[in-house]
């Protein structure tokens, strides 16, 4: 681990409620992938790393979590990009939504 | 038996004219179901607003790519070659094309859940989807393989 000291943490300044919500409105949408019984799981590890860059390790991971638990977060981004991704990964097959956390 | 090779960086696909003309039948008996959104076609947001702009202005693309896709597999089989040499782009569109051949197929078997190979009938088994699932998994395999070699 890295020891070079960190600058001291400065408070962020408070948010209005308006900008909080543009916040998570714009930037917090979670690219999630579901799991269907069709699709195969190397094709999804694949899919994975061409879309968001992910080494194999992290594509696989992600694979599994779908795989067991039904879906995972791939990616959160801002509401645009997030639709994008979505919209790349319907059409490779795979099942796959946006929503805000 | 179809193989899929990679070698100096480029990707061949061996089909020999059997095994061509059986994945034509293929995209061409599937293809029509693919037109219609299937009932398992992903939906991108749960609210119904939302979800119609998508339909309206991002979901045209997504099924003119798809059908993209298939011309550029079926042409590939129509051309009477043994070995098809697959830019890596292409090899990603065969792939995508069969992935939604195979949901389909899925779909007509009535597949809901994980574990369908293993508790298939012979009944299920003696079904054209049962193999198109069987094939295009297989061919899926290797492309992936390939790509990732």
């Amino acid at each position: 681990m890295a020891t070079t000291s960190a600058p001291a943490p400065t408070k962020a300044p408070a948010k209005s409620p308006e900008r909080q919500e543009r916040d998570q409105r714009e930037f917090g949408w979670n690219v999630m992938v579901w799991n269907d019984p069709i699709t195969l799981m190397s094709y999804v590890v694949l899919v994975l790393r061409r879309l968001f860059g992910y080494d194999h390790a992290t594509a696989t991971r992600l694979m599994l979590q779908v795989h067991n638990e039904g879906r995972a977060v791939v990616a959160t981004q801002p509401r645009e990009q997030a639709e994008v991704s979505v919209a790349q990964l319907h059409s490779f097959g795979l099942q796959a939504t946006l929503g805000r956390p | 038996m179809a193989q899929v090779l990679r070698r100096r960086g480029r990707i061949q696909v061996k089909l020999d004219k059997r095994e061509r003309e059986a994945l034509l039948g293929i995209v061409d008996s599937l293809s029509p179901r693919l037109a219609a959104p299937l009932a398992s076609a992903p939906r991108a947001y749960d609210d119904a607003k939302l979800q119609a702009e998508y339909d309206r202005w991002v979901r045209p693309d997504i099924d003119k790519g798809r059908e993209v896709d298939l011309t550029m597999v079926r042409d590939a089989l129509a051309g009477g070659e043994d070995t098809l040499p697959l830019t890596e782009p292409q090899a990603l569109a065969w792939l995508r094309a069969f992935n939604h051949l195979r949901i389909a197929a899925g779909e007509v078997l009535g597949i809901e859940g994980d574990g369908w190979d293993e508790t298939a009938t012979d009944e299920t088994k003696q079904k054209p989807e049962y193999g198109v699932l069987i094939a295009l998994g297989y061919l899926q395999e290797e492309l992936v393989a390939a790509l990732e070699s």
